[in-house]
């Protein structure tokens, strides 16, 4: 790695977390959490989605105001009101979902963030500074190019030389490496780890992935329903004890009975499929493909690499560009019709989002593949409520969703109840093709293994099941055949039996090479 | 109709009388603050459109083509999309109701007016037909487009009534052929209203059952909801949508028909006289039902019918209507905020679910 | 050389002055909803605003004889009607295009009904500078008298595209309008940025509409703008939000604006309402071609709402 900047900093502050309680609603989402962040420590944020790791930044950060408990800098108390506040006090946060301007320059995105902008800016010596600034960096980005045009990994890059040089010296980062690849995220942990040894800045590392916490942290706080669970050093720990504390002292369940798989007929087959993503640049690329009935093939990747506008072809929410597409032998166009007759289903990310229709009932939207079939229509025309109605009383039961009843609109359901929802729908009557994404993002441990479970039983029961993951353990743990996917193209391909992390992992990596 | 169903019901209706009430309150101070009496105001704006039967005729007579052209904003609004076009549609609607009947001269009258009914429905349905092709396959704006369509009909239609089928005969005022006497629609026997009011009521009923009850109705609800869901679903999304921006038009075009048949016997600038643009608000103050059309444009058809009174009574300008109309607009457009907002129609125990 | 060939040199002459003549209030509303649309709203409501703003520019200037003054309260009131967009699309769920068309039914009708009192007074005009002194034919006489208005929008089309590129003000609108979530980030003042920028938009429609009362046609009646307000928003798209290509564009809109008097002046008059029809038919052509059903609209803010 090149030298490290001279950062002309004064030291980083120390900031101490005490009794932080906030609460929406009758909803406590951080409930008197307490601890310290010396400075110049990497300090890991550990815990589940839902956890309160977020909460607890946010008011870190000004965004949210705790309903308890205070904020002590460097051992002052001090109330923040605001992000902007809390940049004065030397805290930056980057954030996960990107916080740049996607058609200004880098130059433009690095300007905006100083505190004492100009009313008139004078581009000639703003540009000379940053050019100066940029050469002290480690990582080094034309100041000239649009970001819309960066790569994640670029864009994460320009998040946190904004902080930099906003001389941020607490720097929150939240999950920053969800959109990297294996490379990337080493890189950039990297430095951040290099000038946390030099005592040059604290980090806060909001994540849920051992592996990094383990390589780079030097202490650990877990969080679990917005209690604080456990902290140390990270030295001290082993992985079970994290996962342990992250979980609780339920066992994380994996279940799953597997049969022999692969031997069947051919029932998703795609040749040289080519996808433009929302810009009009190639998402998929002639990608090649093939799921037979009883299996799960699994594509494992970083997002961002066509997994989504893949799923979003065979949901038939994207053009297809070139290639084919093929159900069972036959050419495949996504009609409602054919999707009865080959009896395709889908469960995509976000499926509130993505599946459902947020001003229907639970009952409505539990009706969406079947509505214009009897009993719950007469001749394909007339509707019939009631018989509606009933059969999501049924699926409900079956299902367990928790929902006040049928009638209740989807939108007050839960992110657990509502994926419940859409998979009830979806695989009522089986399903000879499932096509599924991210499926367990964001639920609880006793909803995953459920879900799981439930597409296990499509695969025994004969189902082709195509299974795209960001969560490699996710991938490991239900297929019977791996793929990997980089940059809208299979590179690599495996069975359960022979695969190895550390190639998939190399593999997903690979776009840089 | 389930329980939620009634609940939000209630709460539109709530909404709605109470954004009428506090339209009124500020309407009250500017004509207070012109020098008029409020409550005098109110009381002639209820004479000039309810208090007696001349003045329910002239209601209702207005309100026949505000049933029709909001129905050219409120069924493409079903499937997600913001049409204003119904100005246009119920232009070309006319001039080609005008065309159909020249040509068909002394036809029976019954097969006649149909005749003339489905070419106002052809020529509006395409109209907006196309507004809704366009967006499907070229991603045109539809808002802009409908808008723009507008004021193409209407040039198109003084191109032809000052040239191609211009009636040279009429002398103080520019217009088409007239369609024969013939073929023209009277008023129905009970009411000194055409028969467009029938027309009218009754097509929004049709369409409140085909929408409310049918799977068409259901698909459609399903795309405007969530395009998304919908081509999850395998819907035929372009045709749905190019479907109903085509019986939207139609129904505007429907409206142009009656308009010639049964008001003007002929094509002229009477027939743009802004009923597409008052029909959008009817659409957004029924919150796009069809059935609630029907009353919402009896109201807003009074408050057009008193425009004339107003103006004989008080000496107020006959854009006085179109000042309350834009004001009546955009505080239902604010009032918007409020939903969600009243415990009264949250089922509570909803939420913790 | 014929009779003929000089009757459409006379054409091109008579369109080249029409288009400079007409171009101003298009340039002028375009501009003011570049800025709102910079900040991430549409306001469809500026052909109301336009309609005021020619309303009560005439009315000044007839009151007072001051047509200047007259441009000025017309972009005050324009200001002030855009206020009441500003506000109502900050409410949660308001449908910015929706408040557009109502702004658009009110102003129009708050126009007529407070004009009606000027449609037969006269106004003094507006001042044009001749630059025709090279010239003795009177067709380009008349073409080369150019309102300070348009020379003003000129100058205001390059300052915006200098202050969006360089100034804090311009960058904060265009943050906001681009991205939400980078604006919170930010600690910008979301509402208040695109409260400002629909105001300042509705100031500017407000100055278009003076122009139309004021100086061509220079009369105030109903029937004086027709959708130059509405075709704006087609105008900005076919600019791509560029302040620049907003002037070229009104040029052009201009041109086909002029088409149908240009032609009746060399005797021309045989569909006359289909020639008055070409800018539609233009915006119309315009927004088919620089629209697809893939893409968003290239160069638009990405928190436009009318970028679906």
């Amino acid at each position: 790695m090149t030298d490290l900047p001279n950062l002309d900093f004064p030291p980083p502050p120390e900031v101490e977390i005490w009794k932080l309680t906030k609460h929406f609603g009758a909803f406590t989402a951080l409930d008197d959490v307490s601890f310290k962040i010396d400075p110049g420590s990497f300090h890991a944020l550990l815990g589940e989605n839902g956890a309160g790791k977020s909460t607890l930044v946010k008011c870190l950060m000004g965004s949210y105001r705790a309903d308890g408990g205070s904020i002590l800098i460097d051992g002052k108390e001090t109330v923040i009101t605001s992000p902007r506040q809390a940049q004065q006090q030397g805290l930056g946060m980057v954030y996960q979902h990107f916080t740049l301007i996607p058609s200004m320059t880098v130059a433009e995105n690095l300007i905006l963030g100083e505190p004492d902008l100009p009313q008139v800016m004078n581009w000639a010596k703003a540009r000379a500074s940053l050019t100066a600034f940029m050469a002290k960096m480690p990582f080094k980005l034309d100041l000239d190019r649009l970001v819309s045009s960066l790569s994640a990994g670029e864009k994460q890059k320009l998040e946190i030389l904004k902080q930099l040089r906003l001389g941020s010296r607490f720097l929150i980062l939240d999950e920053p490496t969800s959109v990297l690849t294996p490379d990337e995220a080493d890189q950039i942990l990297g430095l951040m780890r290099r000038l946390t040894d030099e005592k040059r800045i604290s980090v806060v590392l909001i994540s849920h992935k051992l592996r990094e916490v383990e390589s780079y942290a030097d202490e650990v706080t877990v969080l679990r329903q917005g209690k604080h669970a456990g902290q140390g050093r990270v030295a001290e720990l082993n992985r079970s004890d994290m996962v342990r504390m992250m979980v609780g002292d339920e066992p994380s369940t994996t279940s799953s009975t597997r049969d022999t798989a692969g031997n069947g007929a051919v029932v998703l087959a795609l040749q040289g499929l080519g996808v433009e993503n929302d810009k009009g640049l190639p998402a998929v690329r002639s990608l090649d493909l093939a799921v037979r009935s009883g299996e799960i093939v699994g594509i494992a990747g970083i997002s961002g690499n066509g997994q989504t506008e893949l799923v979003e072809v065979l949901a038939g929410q994207r053009a297809l560009l070139a290639g084919a597409l093929e159900v069972s032998g036959k050419p495949y166009y996504r009609t409602r019709s054919e999707m009865r007759t080959h009896r395709v289903k889908l469960l995509p990310e976000a499926p509130l989002q993505n599946a459902c229709v947020r001003g229907m009932s639970v009952a409505e939207n539990l009706s969406l593949r079947l509505y214009d079939e009897p009993p719950m229509s007469l001749a394909g025309f007339w509707l019939n409520r009631a018989a509606m109605r009933d059969r999501a009383s049924k699926l409900i039961g079956q299902f367990r969703i928790k929902t006040q009843g049928p009638d209740a609109p989807i939108e007050t359901l839960s992110g657990g109840n509502v994926q419940r929802t859409v998979l009830a729908r979806e695989l009522a009557d089986g399903a000879a093709l499932l096509i599924v994404q991210n499926p367990c993002f964001g639920l609880d441990l006793k909803a995953v293994a459920e879900i799981r479970q439930r597409i296990l039983d499509t695969r025994n029961a004969g189902g082709a099941v195509l299974l795209l993951s960001e969560d490699l353990d996710e991938i490991m743990e239900l297929s019977d055949r791996i793929l990997v996917m980089s940059e809208g193209q299979i590179v690599y391909e495996t069975t359960r039996a022979a695969a190895k992390v550390q190639d998939i992992g190399h593999h997903m990596a690979k776009r840089d090479i | 109709m389930n329980s939620s169903g009634l609940l939000s019901s209630a709460e539109a209706v709530t909404i709605n009388v109470a954004a009428f009430a506090f339209t009124m309150a500020i309407f009250g101070v500017y004509v207070a603050a012109l020098g008029h009496n409020p409550v005098d105001v109110y009381y002639v704006l209820y004479l000039g459109s309810f208090a007696r039967q001349i003045s329910i005729e002239s209601t209702l007579t207005n309100a026949a083509p505000l049933m029709l052209t909001a129905l050219c904003t409120a069924i493409p609004a079903r499937a997600g999309l913001l049409v204003i076009g119904g100005e246009g549609a119920l232009v070309v609607g006319g001039v080609a109701t005008v065309l159909a009947g020249v040509a068909l001269g002394d036809a029976p009258f019954l097969p006649g007016v149909a005749m003339m009914c489905l070419a106002g429905a052809l020529a509006g349905g395409t109209w907006i037909g196309l507004v809704g092709a366009l967006r499907q396959y070229r991603g045109v704006n539809e808002t802009i487009s409908s808008l723009l369509l507008n004021y193409i009909a209407i040039a198109l239609m003084y191109h032809l009534i000052t040239g191609p089928i211009r009636d040279w005969e009429r002398v103080l005022k520019t217009s088409s052929w007239s369609i024969p006497e013939s073929l023209r629609v009277g008023e129905m026997e009970f009411i000194g209203v055409h028969w467009g009011l029938a027309a009218g009521v009754s097509v929004c009923l049709i369409l409140y059952v085909i929408m409310r009850r049918t799977t068409f109705g259901f698909g459609v609800d399903i795309l405007g909801g969530n395009p998304r869901a919908a081509q999850m679903a395998g819907l035929p999304i372009n045709r749905m949508v190019i479907l109903c921006c085509f019986i939207g038009g139609a129904m505007a075009g429907i409206g142009g028909a009656f308009e010639v048949m049964a008001v003007h016997g002929f094509a002229s600038e009477s027939l743009a006289v802004g009923f597409g643009y008052a029909g959008i608000l009817v659409a957004f103050l029924s919150r796009q039902n069809p059935a609630a059309i029907i009353v919402l444009a009896i109201l807003l058809g009074g408050i057009t019918a008193s425009g004339g009174l107003l103006q004989r009574r008080f000496d107020l300008p006959d854009a006085t209507t179109q000042v309350l109309q834009g004001l009546l607009f955009m505080v239902v457009l604010a009032s918007n905020a409020a939903y969600g907002r009243l415990s009264v129609f949250q089922p509570a125990s909803w939420r913790t679910a | 050389m014929d009779a003929g060939d000089i009757s459409w040199w006379s054409v091109l002459i008579a369109v080249i002055g029409g288009a400079i003549r007409v171009s101003t209030p298009y340039l002028f509303v375009s501009l003011g909803e570049t800025l709102t649309e910079k900040s991430g709203r549409v306001n469809l409501g500026l052909e109301g605003v336009l309609v005021v703003g020619a309303m009560s520019g005439y009315a000044t200037a007839v009151l007072t004889g001051e047509p200047w003054l007259g441009v000025l309260v017309a972009g005050l009131a324009g200001a002030a009607l855009s206020l009441v967009h500003a506000l109502v699309c900050s409410l949660p769920r308001v449908n910015d295009i929706a408040v557009g068309i109502s702004l658009f039914i009110f102003g129009t009708g708050l126009a007529f009904f407070l004009g009606k009192p000027f449609i037969n007074p006269s106004a003094p005009r507006l001042p044009d500078i001749d630059f025709a002194w090279w010239s003795s034919s009177p067709q380009v006489q008349s073409a080369l008298k150019i309102n300070i208005l348009f020379i003003a929008g000129f100058i205001l089309a390059l300052f915006m595209a200098w202050a969006l590129k360089t100034t804090r003000w311009g960058l904060m609108l265009r943050t906001v309008g681009d991205s939400e979530e980078a604006a919170k980030a930010l600690g910008y003042n979301i509402l208040r940025v695109r409260m400002l920028g629909t105001v300042a938009g509705g100031f500017l429609a407000g100055v278009g509409g003076s122009y139309l009362s004021l100086y061509f046609p220079g009369t105030w009646n109903e029937g004086l703008s027709s959708g130059q307000g509405l075709m704006a928003v087609a105008l900005v798209i076919f600019a791509r939000w560029d302040p620049v290509r907003c002037f070229y564009a009104s040029l052009l809109f201009g041109g086909a604006t002029a088409l149908g008097p240009a032609l009746q002046t060399v005797g021309i008059t045989t569909n006359y309402y289909l020639y008055g029809a070409a800018p539609y038919f233009l915006t119309l052509a315009v927004l088919i071609y620089s629209s697809s059903p893939q893409k968003a609209l290239e160069g638009a803010p990405g928190e436009v709402s009318i970028n679906r």
